[in-house]
């Protein structure tokens, strides 16, 4: 059976799904009970997990929350908000298509406009859209709204400090949305308190993000039953486990971390342990006993009053240890143990093979070591001293029950996340016209413009480093690169952000540096160079007069780019680049910290030059879906201001905040807080993108049959 | 392999809490839990209809861990009261009704969700912020210099389960030894921080409820032949103990994760039996007096060993280890090789008892904060619910050593607090009308709500038909008998309040509880002589009341905030 998959089913669809988001948008939202099959009961207010517990069956539905999934694995926020968006631009798309279709049959049919009365007319609207998306978003982001922006750092010095309040404010305004009213104020003080606590110096604070946001479960407590007005923050790392055997101690404490048993075993995997006489293994066994207690005694001398253990230790273990006066936990995740390694940088302990010589072992110094109590549950307590920018801290969450609890957890994850969005820059990237001389002229101030980035500095710095042996992780984004490179540990990539600085430094690159990378690279993936590297000979040998063997080049260190998986970003940008000569091109950034006042402010600013930017266009696609674009955006601010009366009404606000913004002033805003320009933005980009998506789609077929396995062929050409 | 099946859609429903279903069952359990609150609650017998054993009682501990609820609603309040139970044992009942109260209240008035949770929350944290003020009307600090206090504690918490089944005579009984109890786990000499011991009840079904009684250290039940094995104990000063948590079974230990190939003729059980031997060779030589074993112990090592006079006990059970590591002053020992002499422990003296039916193996500790408490009644069921209740005060009594206070209970310190938040709320308004944009008429209405679900819990007390009244001086609760003439001398048919602090012969007036009054000022600051003097008190846990109170305002907050449900059916 086949559907017609147009846009007015998707507004049907997407009219349902607002109606039960809407009520859980904004500082007045609700909250909704999901139950799982299981018999736990969830509460929550984030619109992904909404989304995904209502298992829905319309396909133009379950495309929607993949849009919406993938946009929240990105950014970790605003699903609520991509659904009321994508709701109201198909609205408008639905209105303009009905009036023109009104038109066409009482007046007579302008020629330029005709081809809305196609069938294909959403395929056009669907490539203005990406049009827009592309060009046009970024131009008015970069050129007209960046003046607005404000910083969550404070600019009083030249150095970028964090600015506690405007950080308040900010998670303020996120956990509005987030968690229940009644603890939306609570929870965002012990965020922030929290932050604070764990940061040992300004600059680390990125360092903190990554830690927390990776080693999140390990760093929270839930307790049930008790208000949560008793959460707290405590110092130290939490264990969720008891001690095996517990000796206080006091003074010079030493940990060591062990991910085997201590105790020899008789025959290790893939051995063969062959016992003639009862008498072997009599001594077998007590040169087992020896061995033990002779390792505790070496641990006892090197100071050592706590072991943590990734497995279980025999019972002969833990009682040499008490023995010994060292405290055992046993049974530690992998995850505890990695934490433990990065927050005060130890490595675990490795049995000595012989028995005669022990080194020093690697043990590191904490202030304390005991056991809490938490709602009658025994927890250990490490006072870990961190040798990085994170200082160990741990909350403990209190809810009366264990679904508030979770909800308080993932928001708290989900604004770690929001943050460490927030401190990164956000690249923007648009074209301006020729004839707009006074724009391209225009000095952009803060922004960087591509002859300013030290380009042949990091060509040399990445091309050079091969010969150095030493592997430069490439943050965030090059986690599939580094498994790669675990293979080949003697290759190295360039911690520059690849797919901007790449391709402009091709030209200045020489065959013989970049040679060795390219013999490895070879290896990585054959199958992709060849359909990748296509757009870019061409760009290249219209850009200069290359060589062959430049463009090789050129095509491996694509592949790098590739690998991180922006291949695709890359060859858009490379078409422009051929454009470069004719049109003024402009990089630009939405620098790190960027923030606008909440209540709507972002949209308000948008929608406003959208519609300036709409008057002075001159195609009337162009036109048409600035304003669509600039009339949805006022949806978000209108389920806002919805129970609002008088003074605070949506309408009243909207003539006051156009106004500001005509007469320059600053705007007004009936609520305090703050939120990231940068999420908006993607926000935007990802509804623009999962429109055009539905729209290009024309007839749904459905299939009444087992879903087929699917072989992934790329993957075994790889292997 | 496991079937492909496609998710089926959830089921989503919008303001579940208008519909009259949910309003139903919400009703059936409030009626349930009203019902089994307070020393004349009735009582529950619940039983599984596809077998197991039922069970008689009215606590909330195991009245909601039976109940077996559907509605997603009903499930976040009883497992947010059954969370509560696990935390503080106490005032589980008392949560429960108030936060059906609260909901049936609030939802009565129909206000919008926002405006209730705002006003909810602030009138909680004048209650609280009341409670714990130093000039609260209804809360007494606790004087460790006599046990009174305490003992009114405990005794109010053994009232006011009824299903124990207890005359007056064993409630005195039962008290007297759950604090005794209590009292043997606090160390003597403590240093900076109080590390509390551990009592272990000891199961003794049908015997007479006076013969329970509390023994310091630890009784270790062994069975009649056991008792046989056993030669009379020598009297010595001390006891050295040895406490393996090895297994002495002479099973071969695990052997790692390779093959370990064994010649023919060689027996690995004899080597390991003799290994054993050695073992029992070298307690001899040090002069053990009793080895106890977490595991099993061989027989050729029993034997061996009683013929050296040392008595063995096997299989004492993991839980119990602790408790004998802490009685005998050592750690288990793990290791069946040599034993360093300071592994040993020891006990001050040793002896068999008959309770009942039962043998037991007393070991009477030198210093130690272990005690077993011995508790008896008649049947099955009672003991379990006397168990319930002793484990309650015990946990009650621990933390009220946390927080050296107590509330007044019997209904007084709901009715006082309501009371209280009425004068206060009609006389300085601003607080909240400022901040939070409702209305005078709004916050009047929720503070109503407010105050009679605290009240109606007060009167949830009184089961049999009663007049409930409060008085316009101290506001305390009130019941009176049943069949009152129509003009009533209140101060005759009154004999005191419901906390048994003041008596009706003051010169106080009345006011039934149901009806509209006045907002009056409760007398705040308590006389300390008036505390002093009243000796038979009815007392409640401080901070299991105050937590009780903020738990059951959030999850009625919670569930009145709740704009969908979707159900996942798969």
């Amino acid at each position: 059976m086949a559907a017609a998959g147009s846009a007015k089913v998707a507004l049907r669809v997407a009219e349902v799904l607002e109606t039960i988001v809407s009520c859980c948008v904004g500082p007045e939202g609700r909250q909704v009970l999901c139950t799982k099959p299981t018999g736990e009961v969830l509460i929550s207010r984030d619109g992904g997990c909404l989304l995904e517990a209502l298992h829905l069956e319309h396909p133009i539905a379950r495309m929607m929350v993949a849009c919406v999934s993938s946009h929240l694995r990105k950014t970790g926020d605003g699903a609520k908000t991509f659904i009321i968006f994508l709701c109201h631009l198909l609205r408008g798309l639905h209105a303009v298509t009905d009036k023109e279709q009104d038109s066409l049959i009482s007046k007579n049919i302008q020629t330029h406009r005709r081809h809305w009365k196609n069938c294909c007319q959403w395929k056009f609207i669907s490539q203005a859209l990406l049009k827009f998306q592309t060009q046009v978003l970024d131009y008015i982001m970069g050129h007209y709204l960046s003046k607005h922006f404000l910083s969550i750092f404070s600019s009083s010095t030249k150095e970028r400090t964090l600015c506690r309040s405007s950080l308040e404010l900010l998670l303020e305004a996120y956990f509005c949305g987030r968690v229940g009213r009644n603890n939306q104020k609570f929870i965002s003080q012990l965020m922030c308190d929290y932050f604070f606590k764990c940061m040992a110096c300004e600059s680390g604070c990125e360092e903190v993000f990554e830690l927390v946001d990776d080693y999140f479960i390990e760093l929270n407590v839930g307790v049930t039953g008790l208000p949560v007005s008793d959460s707290r923050i405590i110092a130290g790392l939490v264990l969720h486990r008891d001690f095996s055997v517990y000796c206080p101690a006091d003074g010079d404490i030493r940990i060591v971390i062990v991910t085997e048993t201590i105790q020899p075993p008789f025959s290790t995997s893939g051995s063969e342990f062959i016992l003639n006489s009862e008498a072997q293994f009599r001594t077998s066994q007590f040169w087992i006993m020896e061995r033990t207690k002779a390792i505790m005694k070496h641990l006892q001398s090197q100071n050592v009053k706590l072991l943590l253990s990734s497995v279980k230790q025999p019972d002969l273990v833990i009682y040499y240890a008490g023995l010994n006066g060292i405290s055992v936990v046993e049974c530690l995740s992998s995850e505890e143990v990695s934490l433990i390694q990065r927050v005060v940088g130890l490595s675990p302990f490795v049995l000595p093979y012989t028995s005669s010589r022990y080194e020093t072992c690697n043990t590191a110094l904490m202030n304390f070591c005991k056991p809490l109590i938490l709602r009658s549950k025994r927890y250990v307590h490490l006072g870990l001293i961190g040798t990085c920018s994170f200082i160990p801290h741990c909350i403990v969450l209190c809810a009366p029950v264990q679904g508030l609890v979770e909800q308080h957890k993932s928001a708290l994850h989900g604004a770690f996340k929001m943050l460490r969005q927030l401190f990164k820059d956000l690249d923007l990237n648009y074209m301006i016209q020729a004839s707009d001389q006074n724009y391209a002229s225009s000095p952009l101030t803060y922004k960087n413009s591509r002859e300013s980035t030290p380009l042949p500095e990091i060509v040399n710095g990445s091309m050079q480093s091969p010969y150095q042996g030493t592997v430069v992780e490439n943050k965030g984004k090059l986690a599939t690169t580094q498994t790669y490179l675990k293979v080949y540990s003697n290759f190295v990539v360039p911690s520059v952000e690849l797919e901007t600085h790449i391709p402009r430094s091709i030209p200045k690159v020489t065959p013989t540096d970049t040679y060795q990378t390219d013999e490895t690279l070879r290896y990585l993936s054959l199958a992709r160079i060849v359909d990748d590297s296509e757009p870019f000979m061409e760009s290249n040998s219209a850009n200069s007069t290359t060589e062959n063997t430049r463009i090789e080049i050129s095509c491996e260190n694509l592949q790098v780019t590739e690998i991180a998986g922006r291949g695709s970003m890359l060859a858009v940008r490379e078409k422009s680049l051929e454009m470069c000569t004719s049109h003024g091109y402009c990089f630009s950034s939405i620098p790190a910290g960027c923030v606008l006042p909440v209540g709507g402010n972002f949209e308000f600013l948008l929608h406003y030059y959208l519609l300036n930017y709409a008057k002075k266009c001159h195609q009337s696609e162009e036109t048409m879906v600035s304003v669509i674009i600039a009339n949805a955006l006022l949806g978000i601010p209108q389920i806002l201001y919805k129970s609002k009366k008088g003074n605070y009404s949506f309408p009243q606000i909207y003539v006051r905040t156009l106004h500001a913004i005509q007469t320059h002033q600053p705007m007004v805003s009936s609520q305090t807080g703050l939120e990231s320009v940068a999420s908006k933005y993607q926000l935007l980009t990802s509804v623009l993108q999962c429109l055009t998506k539905i729209l290009t789609i024309d007839l749904v077929i459905n299939i009444k049959r087992q879903p087929q396995e699917v072989y992934d062929q790329d993957s075994e050409e790889e292997v | 392999m496991s079937r492909l099946e496609a998710k089926k859609p959830s089921f989503c429903k919008s303001e579940p809490l208008t519909s009259e279903r949910v309003r139903a069952t919400l009703c059936v359990l409030k009626g349930i839990l009203t019902s089994s609150y307070g020393p004349s609650g009735r009582l529950k017998q619940l039983h599984n209809g596809l077998g197991g054993c039922v069970c008689t009682t009215s606590q909330s501990s195991a009245l909601l861990a039976n109940l077996s609820v559907t509605h997603p609603i009903l499930k976040i309040l009883t497992t947010s009261m059954q969370n509560h139970v696990s935390c503080f044992s106490d005032c589980g009942l008392f949560t429960a009704i108030l936060c059906c109260n609260l909901i049936e209240n609030d939802q009565r008035i129909g206000l919008m969700p926002t405006t209730v949770i705002k006003v909810n929350k602030h009138l909680l944290s004048l209650c609280t912020s009341y409670l714990q003020s130093e000039f609260c009307g209804c809360r007494i600090l606790v004087d460790f210099s006599s046990t009174q206090t305490l003992l009114c504690l405990v005794r109010s918490i053994v009232t006011s389960k009824p299903a124990c089944m207890l005359t007056r005579q064993e409630i005195d009984h039962i008290s007297a030894l759950i604090l005794r109890a209590f009292l043997l786990t606090i160390p003597e000499n403590t240093k900076d921080c109080l590390l509390l011991g551990k009592s272990i009840i000891v199961p003794l079904k049908g015997q007479r409820v006076t013969d329970s009684t509390v023994l310091p250290g630890i009784l270790l039940e062994i069975s009649e032949v056991q008792l046989m094995k056993i030669l009379p104990i020598k009297k010595s000063d001390t006891f050295k103990v040895a406490l393996f948590c090895a297994s002495l079974s002479g099973d071969l230990s695990d052997t790692g994760e390779g093959t370990v190939v064994v010649s023919s003729g060689v027996s690995l059980e004899n080597a390991v039996l003799d290994q054993l031997l050695n073992l029992g060779r070298q307690l001899v030589s040090d002069h053990i007096d009793l080895v106890i074993c977490q595991k099993v112990v061989h027989p050729s090592l029993k034997q061996f060993l009683s013929m050296h006079r040392i008595i063995a006990i096997d299989r004492v059970g993991a839980a119990l280890m602790e408790p004998l590591s802490k009685v005998t002053g050592t750690q288990p020992i793990g290791s069946l090789g040599s034993i360093s002499p300071s592994s040993y422990g020891s006990v001050k003296d040793l002896c068999t008892e008959k309770f009942g039916f039962k043998h037991f193996l007393h070991l009477i500790p030198n210093e130690a904060t272990i005690c077993s408490l011995l508790l008896c009644n008649r049947n099955d069921t009672a003991w379990d619910e006397l168990k319930l209740t002793c484990q309650t005060a015990l946990h009650v009594l621990q933390l009220t050593i946390k927080e050296p206070s107590v509330l007044l209970g019997g209904g007084c310190t709901e009715t006082h607090l309501a009371a209280y938040i009425r004068h206060k709320i009609c006389n300085e308004p601003e607080s909240i009308l400022q901040d939070d944009g409702c209305t005078q008429t709004e916050l009047q209405l929720l503070t109503e709500a407010f105050c009679s679900a605290l009240e109606s819990v007060a009167g949830s007390l009184e089961h049999d038909g009663g007049e409930i009244l409060t008085d316009m001086k101290y506001g305390h609760f009130w019941s009176a008998q049943p069949e009152s003439p129509s003009v009533v001398d209140w101060p005759d048919l009154l004999s005191r309040c419901g906390c048994g602090l003041y008596t009706s012969q003051e010169e106080l007036h009345w006011s039934f509880l149901k009806s509209t009054r006045h907002p009056f000022v409760p007398q705040t600051c308590l006389p300390h002589e008036a505390v002093g003097s009243a000796n038979n008190l009815t007392l409640d846990c401080f901070t299991a009341k105050l937590s009780g109170l903020q738990v059951a305002v959030e999850t009625a907050n919670l569930i009145l905030d709740l704009s969908y449900i979707i159900e996942d059916k798969n």
